[in-house]
This record gives C-alpha cells, sequence and structure tokens, in this order.
C-alpha cells in the first residue's frame, strides 16, 4: 500500500453549496479545477438568486428517474409553460456530481410531442397490436377497468396482476401500482429477474451477503489502476464520469474489460476486447495466476473470508460444530438463504446469520478444529486458522474451502483462460500482474457481464478475484456494484425513522409477490398463479424482455384483459385493451431518497392532455374497487407527510425555499455513504459474517466455488452454434437508457437508427460492407438493419444498443432473437436473470 | 490585441463522444431547425464512432468541434455584408442575423465548419461561445454540461487561467493551424 496516494473524498457539506460552473476568478468566483470534486469548494458566482431565470421564464427542477444508475438532479427552464431547457440541478455538498446528459436535455422535446405520447384514456378497437384505438372517458376507462378487475378478484385476487418496474423510480410512480396490488392482495412481480439485473444481485448477495455495494468513486483518486469490468460508466452512470478522469489524471491506469470498445473505453489507458459470457474465466484465470505465484493476500483471506472453513470431504457441506461437537448437514436446518427474501429487499440486514458460530476452521496454534473466529481474533493472534490443508476433524475428513477454490482456479491456466476469452496468454498473464502489483487497484463491475446463463457467476468470480488480491475494503480497491448513494444508518441517540411511510405502508391486505422469471409461464400455464387481468406500468414489457416472438404469439393472447399506463405509445402499449396516459417526472409529485440527499419531483409544466400520475390513477381505481381508504390524499400531500417527521434530517427544511424552491434537500444529519465498503472487514452480511466464495446452496449444481460454465447458446461447439455461429449482444450507450429516449429529436445527430456492430473479419468472411442492410437471424425471430463495421468490437460478436424500438428497425427488433431459459441453479437461488446476452445468430446481406 | 481573447481547450483524451455538448447547446441554445453549432468528428478516422486500427488494439476518439473563434476569421474576412463580425473586447466571433443574407460564403471558407444555416429563417447562425452567460462570469452550456471536464473555457491572454496555461505549456494544440486563421480553439 505503499504507493496509496490517500485521498479522502470530501464529506457531504450542508452548506458547501455550489451552484454552478463558473470560469472567471475574482470575489466571490471559483475556477473550474475544483469543479472535480475534491478540494475546496469555494462559493460560487452565481447561485440561484445570483442569476435568476431570463424575463418570462421559470426555474424548475426534478430528478431523472428513468433508471440509467445516476438519477440526477435536472435544473429546467419553463417559458410560456413550456419546458426549454435541462441543464445539471446542483447536488449540494458534491458539486462534482452535478450532471444532466443529454437524454434528459432532449427528454423534454419527446415529453412535449403530443404525437408521442399517450395523451388520453384509449380502448383498444382493433386486433392487439394493431394501433386502433379510440378515445374514452377517464371515468368510462376507470368503470371497464374496475368491472373486468372485480370480476377477477372476487373469484382469486392472486389472477389479477400489477407488473411496475424501473420506468420510473420515484417512490410514488413506481410504488403505487403495487401498492394498489396490496390493497386487494393481487399479485406483483419481483424485479430484476426478466430485465436481466438480477445476476448482479445473486453474485454480490453470495460473497458479500447483499445485493449492492460500492466504494464512492472519487476514492479511485486513491487506487493505482481501475478497471471498468463489464461496465461503461461513461454512458451508464454519467455522473460519476468525472471522477474516473480526475483518477486518470491523478496517475491511475484505467482498464476497461468489455467484448466492445465502449465509450468508456475512450478514455481509457487500455481495452481489452473479451469474449461474451466469460468474465468469470478472466477472474479464475487470473486468482490462477496470482495463487500460483504465491501472491495472495493470506492473512486477508484468512480474517476476512471462508478460505479457512473446513469443507467435508464426504458431502461438500461446511463443517459445523455446536456446543464443541460436530454435528451432521442435516442437522443445521434452513442455513442457506433462510429468510428466502429475493429481488430487491437485502438478503440479510444483519452482519451475520444465525449460524455463524457453527462454523469451524483448522487453529494451526492447537492444532485443533476450533469455531470459526472472528477477524478481530485472529489479527490479535488468539488463534491462527489454516488457509490450506486437509484435516481429519472426529473422523470427517476436511479441506479448506480455500483449497477448493485453487483447485477449482487451477484449471485456468494462462493459455486455457485465453482461448475461453479471446486473448492471449501473454495479456491473461500481465493483466494478473498489473492487478496484483498495482496495490491498490480497484474494479467497478457492470451489469453488462452478467446478462449470461449462470449470471451470479460474473460478479461473484470477479469480487472473489478481489479478495484473493486483498482489495476489499481497501481504500482504492474494491469490487464495486452500483454506487451513489443509499444510506440510512441509524442515528446515535436517535431511532425515529427519517421517513413517515406509516399510512403508505398500509394497506390492509398484502401482495402476492412472484420470481418475475416467471411471469410467461404464469400466463401460458397459469404457474405459479393465473393471469387474467393484467396492470403495466412504469415498463414497455415487450420491447425490455426476451423472446418478443413469444411474448406476442403465447403470452399476450394467453392473458384476458391488459391495462397499460404509461407516457408513451410503447410496443406494449399496442398490445393492450386500455391504455392509461401517465406522466412524465416532470409533471407530477415524486420523491427520491438518496441519502444524504431527498431529491423532489414536482409539476413543473402541465401534464401533457389528459395524463395522471400512477398515484391519482391508483386512486381513481381505488374508488371503484372497495379500497379507497387506503388512497385518501394527493400527491403532493403524500410527499409532504413522507418528510414531515421530526427526525433531525429535516431540522430546518423549508417546503417552499427546499423543496419548491430548490428540488433537492442535503439532509440537516449530513449522513453519508462511507468511502469504501467492508473496510476493516466489517459488514459482511452473509451468514457467516465473511466474504463467501464457497456456496453450499450451488453444491447441487457443482457450483460451490466459482467456476466458469459454458453460455446456454454455446459459440464455441455444437449444431446451434455451426448454424448460429455469431454471439449476439446488446449494450447502453449515450443514446438512451431503455426506450424512453427513443428518438428524442435532438438526439438524431448522435445516431438516427439501430446499427449492428461487426468486426471487419466477420464481415469480410460474409462479403458484407460497412453501411449494408443486413438480415440477422436465429430460430426464434429476425430483424433486418443497417451493419456498423468497426474495428471496435471483438471477432465472433455482434451487438446493437438495448431499448431501440420496431418503428426504427427496417424489419423485425432485436428482441425477436433473444430468449427465456430458466436456469435451474438461478430458481433455486432466487430467480432466473434474462440471458440477453447469450444469444447466438447468423448475419448475411438483406 | 483584445484586452479578453476568450477560447477553450477541449481534452480529447478524456473526451467519450456522448455529444452533451452538441445537444446541450442545440436545446439550451434553441438553435433553431437543423443548425448544430457544436458537432463531433473522428478523431483518427472517417467515420463517428467507427474505432481506427487494428483489432484487438484500435483507437477510438473523438474530436469536438465548434466555432474556433480564430484570431483571424476566414468567415468575417469574406462575408459580403459584414454580418459575420469578431468582438474585439471579448474576441467573439458572431453572426448579426439581422444583417445576414444567407449567403453560405462563410460556412464555405470557415475550415472548422462552424457556421450552421438556421434553415427556419435561411440567415447563418453560428457558436458565440454562449456570450450572454460568459458576460456573467458563467461557463457556455457545453463547457458547464461536459460529464468528463474535458473542455476549459477561459481568457487565453489572462495568463493565470488554467486554458491559457495549457496552450502556454504546450499541451494544446490548435487543429488545422495552417488554415492560418488562428483559432482560439486547442486541443490535447
Amino acid at each position: 500500500m505503499e504507493d496509496c496516494k490517500t485521498c479522502e473524498p470530501e464529506f457531504f457539506m450542508k452548506d458547501g453549496k455550489l451552484t454552478r460552473r463558473t470560469f472567471i476568478k475574482g470575489v466571490g468566483a471559483i475556477t473550474v479545477a475544483s469543479a472535480i470534486g475534491f478540494g475546496s469548494a469555494e462559493t460560487a458566482l452565481a447561485s440561484k438568486g445570483e442569476a435568476p431565470a431570463g424575463e418570462g421564464e421559470k426555474t424548475v427542477h426534478a430528478v431523472c428517474t428513468v433508471n440509467c444508475t445516476s438519477r440526477c438532479h435536472l435544473q429546467g427552464t419553463v417559458r410560456d409553460g413550456k419546458l426549454i431547457r435541462v441543464e445539471p440541478g446542483d447536488m449540494p455538498g458534491r458539486p462534482g456530481y452535478a450532471n444532466a446528459c443529454l437524454r434528459s436535455m432532449s427528454y423534454i422535446q419527446r415529453l412535449q410531442d403530443e404525437n408521442a405520447r399517450v395523451m388520453y384514456p384509449m380502448k383498444r378497437t382493433g386486433e392487439r397490436g394493431s394501433g386502433e384505438f379510440e378515445r374514452i372517458s377517464w371515468d368510462e376507462a376507470i368503470d371497464l377497468i374496475a368491472e373486468k378487475l372485480n370480476a377477477v378478484v372476487a373469484k382469486d385476487p392472486k389472477a389479477a396482476s400489477f407488473y411496475s418496474f424501473t420506468g420510473d423510480l420515484g417512490k410514488l410512480s413506481w410504488e403505487a401500482p403495487t401498492r394498489y396490488a396490496a390493497c386487494l392482495g393481487a399479485t406483483t412481480w419481483d424485479i430484476e429477474g426478466i430485465m436481466g439485473d438480477h445476476g448482479a444481485s445473486m453474485g454480490m448477495t453470495m460473497v458479500f451477503g447483499t445485493h449492492r455495494g460500492a466504494h464512492d468513486s472519487r476514492d479511485y483518486l486513491n487506487s493505482n489502476l481501475v478497471i471498468c469490468w463489464g461496465r461503461n460508466v461513461a454512458d451508464t452512470h454519467t455522473s460519476e464520469l468525472r471522477d474516473y478522469v480526475a483518477a486518470r489524471k491523478n496517475g491511475a491506469k484505467v482498464i476497461v474489460i468489455d467484448p466492445r470498445q465502449c465509450s468508456m473505453a475512450a478514455m481509457a489507458d487500455e481495452w481489452i476486447p473479451i469474449n461474451p459470457q466469460t468474465d468469470p474465466a478472466l477472474a479464475l484465470g487470473m486468482m490462477n495466476w496470482i495463487i500460483s505465484n504465491d501472491l495472495h493476500a493470506k492473512d486477508k483471506l484468512v480474517e476476512e473470508s471462508v478460505a479457512p472453513y473446513l469443507i467435508r470431504e464426504d458431502d461438500g457441506h461446511c463443517l459445523r460444530m455446536i456446543d464443541g461437537r460436530i454435528v451432521d448437514t442435516s442437522e443445521i436446518a434452513g442455513a442457506e438463504n433462510a429468510d428466502g427474501s429475493i429481488g430487491t429487499a437485502p438478503a440479510a440486514q444483519g452482519e451475520a446469520g444465525a449460524g455463524a458460530n457453527s462454523y469451524v476452521i483448522w487453529d494451526e496454534i492447537t492444532g485443533t478444529a476450533v469455531a470459526a473466529p472472528d477477524a478481530a481474533a485472529i489479527k490479535e493472534g488468539a488463534v491462527k486458522p489454516a488457509l490450506s490443508g486437509t484435516f481429519t476433524v472426529d473422523g470427517v475428513v476436511c479441506r479448506t474451502a480455500f483449497d477448493h477454490l485453487a483447485e477449482s482456479a487451477a484449471e485456468y491456466t494462462p493459455e486455457y483462460t485465453a482461448e475461453i476469452c479471446g486473448l492471449t496468454a501473454e495479456t491473461v498473464e500481465r493483466l494478473a500482474k498489473e492487478y496484483i502489483e498495482a496495490q491498490p487497484a480497484g474494479i467497478r463491475m457492470g451489469q453488462g457481464m452478467q446478462r449470461v446463463y449462470h449470471s451470479y457467476s460474473p460478479f461473484r468470480t470477479v469480487a472473489t478475484l478481489a479478495m484473493v488480491a486483498g482489495y476489499i475494503g481497501v481504500p482504492g480497491g474494491g469490487a464495486s456494484h452500483a454506487g451513489g448513494t443509499a444510506t440510512n444508518k441509524p442515528v446515535a441517540g436517535y431511532t425515529g425513522p427519517v421517513y413517515n411511510y406509516t399510512d403508505w405502508s398500509e394497506t390492509g391486505n398484502t401482495a402476492n409477490m412472484i420470481r418475475s422469471s416467471l411471469v410467461y409461464q404464469a400466463a401460458v400455464q397459469h404457474d405459479p398463479v393465473p393471469i387474467e387481468f393484467l396492470w403495466i406500468a412504469n415498463s414497455n414489457f415487450i420491447n425490455m424482455s426476451p423472446d418478443s416472438n413469444y411474448i406476442i404469439s403465447e403470452v399476450i393472447p394467453a392473458i384476458d384483459f391488459i391495462v397499460t399506463a404509461d407516457p408513451w405509445w410503447t410496443w406494449t402499449a399496442k398490445y393492450s385493451d386500455v391504455v392509461l396516459p401517465a406522466c412524465t417526472y416532470w409533471e407530477h409529485w415524486d420523491l427520491i431518497d438518496r441519502s444524504p440527499w431527498a431529491m423532489f419531483n414536482q409539476p413543473a409544466i402541465e401534464p401533457m392532455g389528459e395524463s395522471k400520475s400512477d398515484v391519482e390513477i391508483m386512486t381513481l381505481l381505488a374508488q371503484k374497487t372497495g379500497v379507497a381508504q387506503y388512497w385518501d390524499k394527493t400527491d403532493e400531500e403524500w410527499i409532504r407527510q413522507f418528510v414531515g417527521t421530526d427526525h433531525p434530517a429535516w431540522e430546518n427544511l423549508d417546503w417552499d425555499r427546499d423543496v419548491v424552491g430548490q428540488g433537492i434537500y442535503g439532509r440537516d444529519d449530513a449522513l453519508y455513504d462511507p468511502a469504501i465498503v467492508y473496510a476493516d472487514g466489517a459488514g459482511y452480511k452473509t451468514d457467516t459474517g465473511k466474504f463467501e466464495f464457497y456456496t453450499e446452496s450451488m453444491l447441487d449444481f457443482d457450483d460451490e466455488v466459482p467456476t466458469w460454465k459454458a453460455p446456454a447458446e454455446d459459440p464455441r461447439e455444437g449444431e446451434l452454434a455451426a448454424k448460429y455461429p455469431l454471439v449476439y449482444i446488446q449494450y447502453h450507450d449515450r443514446l438512451n437508457v431503455h426506450t424512453q429516449h427513443i428518438l428524442n429529436p435532438a438526439l438524431e445527430v448522435v445516431q438516427d437508427e439501430p446499427l449492428l456492430q461487426m468486426n471487419p473479419v466477420d464481415a469480410e468472411a460474409r462479403g458484407l460492407a460497412h453501411d449494408d442492410i443486413v438480415h440477422v437471424y436465429n430460430d426464434r425471430g429476425e430483424m433486418k438493419i443497417r451493419l456498423f463495421v468497426t474495428e471496435g468490437i471483438i471477432p465472433g460478436t455482434v451487438a446493437t444498443q438495448s431499448g431501440w424500438t420496431p418503428d426504427y428497425f427496417i424489419d423485425g427488433c432485436y428482441q425477436n432473437l433473444t430468449h427465456l431459459t430458466l436456469c435451474d441453479a438461478e430458481e433455486a437461488y432466487s430467480m432466473t436473470n434474462s440471458a440477453f446476452y447469450d444469444v447466438l445468430v447468423e448475419v448475411e446481406k438483406a | 490585441m483584445a484586452e479578453t481573447r476568450y477560447g477553450m481547450v477541449i481534452d480529447t483524451q478524456h473526451c467519450v463522444g456522448c455529444q452533451t455538448c452538441t445537444v446541450s447547446c442545440k436545446i439550451s441554445n434553441e438553435v433553431p431547425g437543423s443548425a448544430h453549432w457544436n458537432h463531433l468528428e473522428s478523431l483518427t478516422g472517417d467515420v463517428l464512432y467507427q474505432s481506427t486500427g487494428t483489432f484487438p488494439s484500435p483507437t477510438l476518439a473523438f474530436r469536438p468541434m465548434l466555432c474556433n473563434h480564430c484570431d483571424d476569421p476566414a468567415c468575417a474576412k469574406h462575408c459580403p455584408t459584414g454580418a459575420m463580425h469578431k468582438d474585439e473586447t471579448t474576441g467573439i466571433v458572431s453572426v448579426d442575423q439581422d444583417v445576414c443574407i444567407g449567403c453560405g460564403y462563410c460556412d464555405w471558407v470557415c475550415p472548422y465548419g462552424a457556421p450552421s444555416m438556421d434553415d427556419v429563417d435561411r440567415v447563418m447562425s453560428k457558436c458565440n461561445f454562449c456570450a450572454d452567460r460568459v458576460a456573467k462570469g458563467i461557463e457556455p452550456y457545453c463547457v458547464a454540461s461536459c460529464p468528463a471536464n474535458a473542455r476549459i473555457f477561459g481568457d487565453l491572454n489572462d495568463p493565470t487561467s488554467e486554458a491559457a496555461q495549457l496552450v502556454q505549456s504546450g499541451k494544446g494544440r490548435q487543429y488545422l493551424a495552417e488554415a492560418g486563421t488562428s483559432p482560439c480553439v486547442y486541443y490535447i
């Protein structure tokens, strides 16, 4: 750690306001240098009060809720009732975080275009998908929906489904439909699985015990190497990009591992092009090189991970000891996934599970098996757990978990790893060497690597690499997922809740939440529930779910009645029976809890047409479905109630000045996320209370320690590979997050149609040239699209941006090509993650 | 020489090609029709977003373009009406749309493709370094919105400005200096 350039990220400062970047020097001015986010935050020249909006203009605020991961505070300008401009909004105390991307800026064009918006309640008149609708009144719409819904609920509330995903992350918008479902005891669908974000959560939960966990991106000023692994920060967490730029200027090398030379690779020192679906193999290859060269962090592994834990040779389970007696595995009940939680809820809230003391290590001091000690006891030298070795305890032969990991990794020689990953053996070795020698090196993991079969493996394995290297819990290190802030730490001496969600949580009933990986099966086979009524909100379900041909031909026809509430005429809306106009985030009240900030949406413009917020819509429906008592507030009243507590967070909150005037409130208790996670070996929320690379529940799937498993559609061998030799992936970049920004008019200059990226090697082999129109197909579907030939993609892989809607393809759509294949291991652990990037296709000239 | 000479240094090493500059300029300045005051080019090739060189070590890099606010602007020199002009107190080159006849000579002679026809009003339009904001000490939209902090704006005549220092250190270089217009935009 000698080279570590220790930098402390600035902490949140309540009064550290800096409103916008200015360039001139002098009294009351700042220089641009401080806009990086470090260094002193001087007072800005132009505060809100000093730089009023132009004549006839009004400054307004919103938080972007479309689910990239930034959730930026936006400052808008309204003139004559129209939003004309969007700029970065202030982030009190973290000026370098202020950001507004090109998507949020141009979004105002589309959201104020009455041809793009759903303007009125509409009832289908033609075939589903025909786009033939007639305008009806809100009363007619609600009556029609209530009649259908009441009939289904009378028979079986669970046959009514409410599918609200992540199209609007505001508290009210996101939760209103599922809260309403809870009032009825109806079915809801656990997000993440079908949308392809759940592999990360599973992998993180396996090793850390919680879905998310990230170093503050400013901590990379402490790094000598930063690896963006499947993470295109520049486009998908844009507000953090400046921190990576600052880190690089500070001397850190930036490496991007990605099948594509993504935007982030444009600012990186090196792009390592890797075959899709093979990231765990590279991590194992690096691990193997590090262990083979005896460079692994032995002390950290022993203190903070399950490395020294004894594993029974007879059944592969952890050796368990209760009251000094070795017990059979069968005597330990419910040790794994005890609470069975899936989806958005943390897997565990405690620091360690109830069974933490039952695990066993071999103490080298006494030469006996003893209960696994915590990190502190090991550091004090009271016990010395063996990292490696085979031991017999009460007649049970055991090996350490580390030996299992090392054995799994040993297979991944540089040559074998290189063959899988599409790299050279030299690159594998050099990367491993650079990584372990960096001291420290930070890894930012991205969801790009986990839209694969066995999707838990990438995050789990890369994080394990970081543990083997000793970088977990170290400044400038980590294996981080997501980021930003989400802290809700208890305040010493104060136990009251920060937000008052009591009324919001009172629904009189509970929702029947089901894993979203089963939604097709539910519709078609009525298992585990039938879907007779489906309410879709905050989601372009067809466009963002795999195998759209199957959805349209099998899933949709199996559902009797479909309502979609959406601002846009999405593909999904066109297949619905009633379409309700929903507000965008500039048109209604909402709240994003992003500690240390509370961020607010409020009507900056009149809702377009007859659009309403999700709360207003559910409130109308509640009145006709017998649950009106739970929907007795306006949107603004809900928000006022949420922040109307006597918690110290709100001590100086002034509604008009802060909520209306600023749109963001820096909490008075100034809570901020720690700069790093798992410092001093603390905070692992696994059952053992340690970093768990050994996962007993994966024994049935031969995956108890990290391995690499071939994709479901393997390009390496087999009939399918012969027929469809190219791996097809999608990606998120500057143009879109999902489908909400297709195609904001001002973005046409960036790109105005979907493109298929292909390496020249693959193009030449097929007689294809840049700009050709090509036909992309497999057994599930096809699309016709323009070809973009570039050296910036690994041969054997083709790619398009995710989020394009069928309107913009010459023919077909990319989701025709993808598939939903349930993965036994994932269903056993929590739920299958859509393997959007585990797809084989062939491409020919159209 | 003007007392103030506004200029910009653009760090192509950290530009990620997002075009937030292009879009923020277009939206925030309410640039009409199909006109654009910023645009983006590939730094190393002909096709934007196409990597150059050879796999596995190709290059992906960008050159954000805007008016270079040249010391000897070709647009002003060739403008038949005097609409195109350089402000002596700031160095900012702008077009007086009340005088412009939309002949397009400026666009033909500009080495940087900066003048952009306002196809709504049929007069030329162009980047003015957000002169109104700059007058209030606020950075141009493209600078304030850059998520990579890749644009440094300042007075090139002020040796203490970051922009001037980057130019003086030799890190920033003019693009197409051989065109002879003495541009005030530099690239790292």
